[in-house]
């Protein structure tokens, strides 16, 4: 008897076997991130690590063009874009049919269900319900008619998910209406953003403290695995709803042969495998012999692979391109206005700012990948002006002279200051130094101190730094996402670690929400960046551009920040990877 | 009982410990060069255009990213490496013999407090123990010979206690306490002399053991400021450095240290061999 | 004392003191974490955090609380061996913790057997040959001190540079769940590993062969004509076991807790790095739960040694 059943199990496996090998060779793709992910619940999304991945595996009623720039906004569970009152305030949407979330075991018979109308109402809730202390939290914070009354009260443990909200109704079950408290140029934007995306209360309830660790959405790719610190498997989600590759492209897509996949199912792939790398040389290592489709270039082996920005002929006869990227971010050095010393001099801050020599800190620090920022807007935002220059830049002769206008000559009188960093690697190290080098040329005297991110957090937070490199990587493509970090309503613990306040600023701000894209809109900002730069409380030093390196048999790559559900556009062309990994 | 006269006859037998000896010598005097700025006094200029320069005539052990001379560097981190491990080794030093002197003399709860004491820290994985404590106190020279001392002292206190054990009950003490001789005194006056030999041991392994211990540290951000020359600074910067070719900085640092550390070791050794031949103090790794 | 009747009465002295020893242990882990680290409150609140979001973050975390409730807390979960979920990955602790060990042990074990091993060899051989060329002796010891006069940090670095990198014989970095592909990222850890522990443990197990060798009864076995190798690998080796116990039981507990840099440098999801990163990130509960968990381990496998000693040598003074 055991001997049949041992014998019939045999068979099954082969069989099993058998069939697997049947099918076509599929594609794998091995991508990977450069920083760990601590959790998978999309409310915690807000940076590019665990949006990533978070993206592939859920969806929002929005998302952004895959090739077209400046980035644009098409339906992705909606049917079409929202129909918006004239005032601004309702919004109408009306959502795909038949779309489903991954089956899971949280559901009746382990059958995902159809998402309507309440599911977005129920996401949303959670995003707001004080007890998730959701991260992303803050981009419907004040927008929803209701949405924060409802927060208030279910911290006061008088509301659950089933008090409405006025401002969120479901008209049938696939049509939402959302009623805005006041007129946002900002809000389809968040509806693309990774931590609105739709969630199922079924799993949500299931699985309790650990949704963290189970996510299940509507996306092209379902969670197969994730091992901590390694790797993260991702399959293809087999009931996926009919989505398809663009059509379209920007300008030299049918040069770049970018829209050969155009029309397909998505996604392209059938697995995806997401390599967790924390140290930046096994991961060079590990693109470098074909263990990872696409990569990134440690800064000290730029020279190795690039030359005047190119690439050297042995790595592209190897197939290896180089996909350019530059970065909706600012870099700069804060200043905490509140210092009593820093706050009051604004001839210090700006002799501080113009003794940084930013084009040897591009070379040197970040080998020459960056363009020097005139203000905070980086390049790939409206509002960012190319012909406009910072009263800031580079001069030494003039920091000299602020120095002594400031009453500081040659830093007498000056106070040592400490200049927190918020990492103790070596590049922030070496960052820190060339800060203390800069500055020393006019007598300005720093301490170095390195803290882990939670210590340099909550420095940043509770107003106890003097001076801190920081970045700001747009969240969404508006440059009220850079404007915001100077609103006195923002400052610490809020994005305003300067903690600047200035009411013509204000006003201005003010009047800036209220305009729709267009000339005075456009106009505005400039006044807004020079003002920031007459007082002086960030000094910006560059926008990143990356030069991302792949293998040739990568198809599709156009990886861009804010766009994060790229995974389903790519695909690995396997008999192209045959030939190319012999030559590595 | 350390006898001069015996060390000094045994010293000069052992060559290895005399060269050690010289080798010593010629540190210290890096040392106080170095500190009252001598030599080495361009470990802090910089010169970005002479960024990475292989080693030359000019450059012994090349430059830095910043262009400093990693030989000046390397010369003040070997002044680092003597304040770390003296200060680290005296301290740990101080709070094992006084414990370790109270814990057996006195006996009762006063010892039962102490090995308490010690065996409660020698649970905690020292690695966990040593970055918990300098976690808490922060960067700093000052706050890392602290950390060092209050975490490096149980292997001391341990043997000089076991020591007072038994040394309390020889005839020597007893008589001692017939003439009416305080406590303190018969502590200080009469055992310890016949124990100093093991502090003296425990010293130069704590010595050795804090210098180690501080590139651990820097590798792990908790080391000293950033832009500290110290050994443990420069190597652990190093790793990043070597795929691009320099190998300079990592060669300085630990060419300078692993001849101190060496010379301490050898002399060590000897001076085991010669006053703890049952050799109760062990070496400590990291 | 009675030599040869079990001493029972020392054996239950001997475990209850293990409930001190914890007290110390969860205390003083206790007060350098709670004194020490960054607030997590601030970083979980995100990068648009407001001053409500933060305070209701403490709250739920306990932070608010007055201190001695936070360390009874502690105690309770000590007790009760429930540590709940990590803050900054929302893991289940004890899942965390069973997670590490298998690949920690992986990279510790083997080397650690190995080092042993070989230094005791080492070391008798050097002991044997100092009675008669006392340069050999010299040498080995002087290499050994050598050897432990470079940084470990060092030995990585430059190990996974040249060996890895530069000559391309090893995976430079990596872990395979497949035991067939496993052992190809563990070699050079391995390799490493013995190499720095090398030298320490055959300067130790040579003082403690010395120890024997200048023992009555090794004079009297060579007078009687017992042959010389007879001598140093039967009775020294059988002799030296009580030190021999020590000296290994004292490395246990660190198998544990696996190697903080070597897994860091390899990639080797263990124990060591999760704790690496549980520091970084202030993951209070992690840290705590961990150290508390390594002392416990040490505290009991000594308790096993001491309790090992009295069977393996009844002449043992116990005190």
């Amino acid at each position: 008897m055991l001997k049949n059943i041992l014998l019939v199990l045999l068979l099954l496996s082969l069989s099993a076997q058998c069939t697997r090998k049947n099918e076509a060779p599929s594609g794998e793709l091995f991508s990977y991130l450069d920083a760990n992910v601590p959790n998978l619940d999309p409310i915690h999304s807000t940076n590019k690590y665990s949006s990533t991945v978070t993206q592939s595996i859920f969806e929002g009623l929005y998302h952004y063009h895959y090739f077209k720039r400046p980035l644009e906004i098409e339906p992705l569970l909606a049917e079409a874009l929202p129909e918006i009152s004239k005032d601004g305030l309702n919004y109408t949407v009306r959502l795909k049919k038949g779309v489903y979330f991954q089956d899971d075991k949280a559901f009746p018979k382990g059958k995902g269900t159809e998402v309507t109308a309440e599911d977005f109402i129920y996401s949303w809730k959670r995003l707001a319900d004080p007890k998730n202390k959701g991260q992303g939290w803050w981009m419907l914070d004040d927008k929803i008619v209701g949405l924060n009354e409802w927060r208030e009260l279910r911290k006061k443990g008088k509301a659950d998910y089933s008090t409405p909200v006025e401002g969120l109704k479901a008209i049938d079950p696939y049509t939402l209406r959302i009623t805005l408290k006041q007129r946002s140029y900002q809000f389809l934007h968040i509806l693309a953003s990774p931590p609105t995306v739709v969630v199922a209360q079924e799993v949500v309830e299931n699985y309790g403290d650990q949704i963290g660790n189970h996510p299940v959405g509507t996306g092209p790719y379902a969670l197969v695995q994730w091992v901590r610190n390694s790797k993260i498997e991702l399959s293809k989600n087999e009931n996926y709803h009919k989505s398809f590759f663009p059509k379209e492209g920007n300008q030299d897509s049918n040069n770049k042969g970018d829209l050969e996949d155009a029309g397909k199912l998505l996604p392209l792939s059938d697995k995806v495998t997401i390599r967790i790398m924390t140290e930046r040389q096994p991961l060079w290592l590990s693109f470098l012999k074909g263990k990872i489709d696409h990569g990134v270039i440690p800064k000290d082996n730029n020279d190795q692979i690039l030359e005047n920005n190119k690439i050297r002929k042995e790595y592209a006869q190897k197939g290896i391109s180089i996909h350019p990227q530059d970065r909706p971010d600012v870099l700069y050095v804060g200043i905490n206005m509140e210092d009593p010393v820093l706050g009051k001099h604004v001839n210090l801050r700006k002799a501080m700012n113009a003794a940084i020599n930013r084009d040897l800190l591009i070379e040197k620090l970040y080998s020459g990948r960056g363009i020097k920022a005139q203000g905070p807007i980086p390049p790939s935002i409206v509002g960012y002006n190319e012909n406009y220059k910072s009263p800031n830049n580079y001069d030494l002769k003039n920091a000299k002279s602020l120095m002594a206008e400031a009453g500081f000559p040659d830093g007498k009188g000056l106070p040592e200051f400490t200049l927190d960093l918020p990492n103790s690697d070596t590049w922030s190290k070496q960052f820190g130094e060339f800060l203390k080098d800069q500055w020393g040329k006019i007598g300005v005297k720093i301490k170095l101190a390195t803290n882990t991110w939670p210590q340099f957090d909550k420095k940043l937070k509770t107003k106890q730094v003097t001076l801190f490199p920081n970045a700001w990587m747009a969240d969404y493509p508006d440059s009220e996402n850079f404007l915001q970090l100077f609103y006195s309503k923002n400052i610490s613990p809020g994005p305003n670690s300067l903690n600047f306040k200035n009411e013509d600023f204000d006003r201005m701000f003010e009047r800036f929400l209220t305009l729709p894209p267009g000339n005075e809109r456009y106009d505005l900002t400039q006044e807004m960046v020079k003002l920031i730069n007459e007082h002086s409380p960030a000094l910006f030093t560059l926008h990143r551009s990356f030069r991302l390196p792949y293998h040739g048999w990568l198809k599709n790559y156009n990886e861009y920040p804010i766009i994060y559900d790229y995974l389903k556009y790519l695909r690995v062309d396997e008999e192209v990877k045959k030939e190319l990994i012999k030559k590595l | 009982m350390i006898s001069a006269h015996r060390l000094k006859n045994d010293l000069l037998k052992s060559p290895p410990a005399l060269i050690s000896l010289v080798l010593l010598i010629v540190y210290i005097v890096i040392v106080v060069l170095t500190a009252f700025g001598v030599v080495a006094t361009d470990f802090a200029t910089t010169q970005m255009e002479n960024s990475y320069a292989p080693p030359s005539l000019h450059h012994f052990f090349g430059t830095d990213f910043f262009g400093r001379d990693v030989l000046d560097r390397a010369m003040q981190g070997t002044k680092i490496a003597f304040l770390v491990g003296f200060f680290s080794a005296s301290i740990a030093t101080l709070i094992g013999v006084s414990l370790g002197a109270l814990g057996g003399y006195f006996g009762g709860w006063v010892d039962d407090f102490v090995v308490w004491l010690y065996t409660t820290l020698e649970s905690i994985p020292y690695i966990l123990l040593i970055s918990a404590f300098a976690f808490a106190l922060g960067q700093g020279l000052t706050n890392l010979y602290i950390a060092l001392g209050l975490t490096g002292w149980v292997k001391l206190c341990r043997l000089i206690r076991s020591e007072f054990l038994k040394q309390k009950n020889l005839d020597y003490v007893q008589a001692a306490q017939a003439m009416g001789v305080g406590h303190f005194s018969k502590m200080f006056r009469h055992i310890f002399p016949n124990v100093a030999h093991l502090a003296l041991i425990q010293f130069t392994l704590s010595f050795v053991f804090a210098i180690k211990a501080e590139v651990i540290l820097s590798f792990l951000g908790l080391g000293v400021e950033p832009g500290t020359p110290s050994w443990g600074m420069m190597i652990s910067d190093a790793r990043v450095e070597l795929t691009r070719g320099v190998w300079w900085n990592l060669l300085g640092a630990t060419t300078f240290m692993f001849f101190l550390i060496l010379s301490v070791n050898l002399l060590t050794d000897h001076l085991r061999s010669s006053l703890d031949p049952q050799s109760k103090s062990t070496n400590m790794n990291l | 004392m009675n030599s040869r009747s079990f001493p029972i009465h020392y054996c239950i002295k001997r475990i209850l003191y293990v409930i001190p020893i914890l007290f110390g242990v969860t205390l003083i882990t206790f007060i350098i974490f709670n004194v020490a680290g960054g607030d997590p409150a601030f970083e979980q609140a995100g990068r648009n955090a407001t001053q409500e979001q933060i305070e209701s973050i403490r709250k739920e975390l306990g932070l608010d609380r007055p201190l001695v409730w936070q360390y009874l807390h502690f105690v309770k979960q000590t007790l009760s061996f429930s540590w709940g979920n990590s803050w900054s990955t929302s893991q289940n602790i004890n899942q965390m913790f069973l997670k590490g060990v298998g690949p920690s042990l992986c990279l510790t074990l083997p080397s650690f057997i190995i080092s042993i091993g070989l230094s005791i060899l080492l070391a008798l051989y050097t002991t044997f040959m100092g009675s008669r060329k006392p340069i050999v002796d010299q040498s080995i010891s002087s290499l050994c001190l050598a050897l432990m006069s470079v940084s470990f940090l060092v030995y990585i670095i430059c190990f996974q540079y040249f060996f890895a990198y530069y000559l391309g014989l090893f995976e430079i970095n990596g872990w395979s769940f497949d035991w067939t592909e496993r052992w190809s990222y563990l070699i050079l850890p391995w390799i490493i590993s013995i190499f720095v522990t090398l030298g320490p443990n055959i300067l130790i197990f040579r003082s403690a062969f010395l120890n024997e060798v200048n023992q009555d009864y090794v004079r009297t076995a060579r007078s009687k004509g017992v042959s010389q190798f007879h001598v140093y690998f039967r009775h020294i080796l059988q002799n030296s076991l009580v030190p021999i116990i020590t000296i290994v039981m004292l490395q246990v507990p660190y198998l544990l807790t696996g190697s903080l840099l070597l897994e860091a440098f390899f990639g080797i999801p263990g124990l060591g790095g999760v704790l690496i990163q549980a520091i970084q990130n202030a993951d209070f509960p992690v840290v705590k739960a961990f150290t508390v968990m390594g002392s416990l381990a040490y505290i009991f496998i000594n308790l096993f040694t001491d309790l090992l000693y009295i069977v393996a040598d009844p002449r043992i003074e116990l005190k």
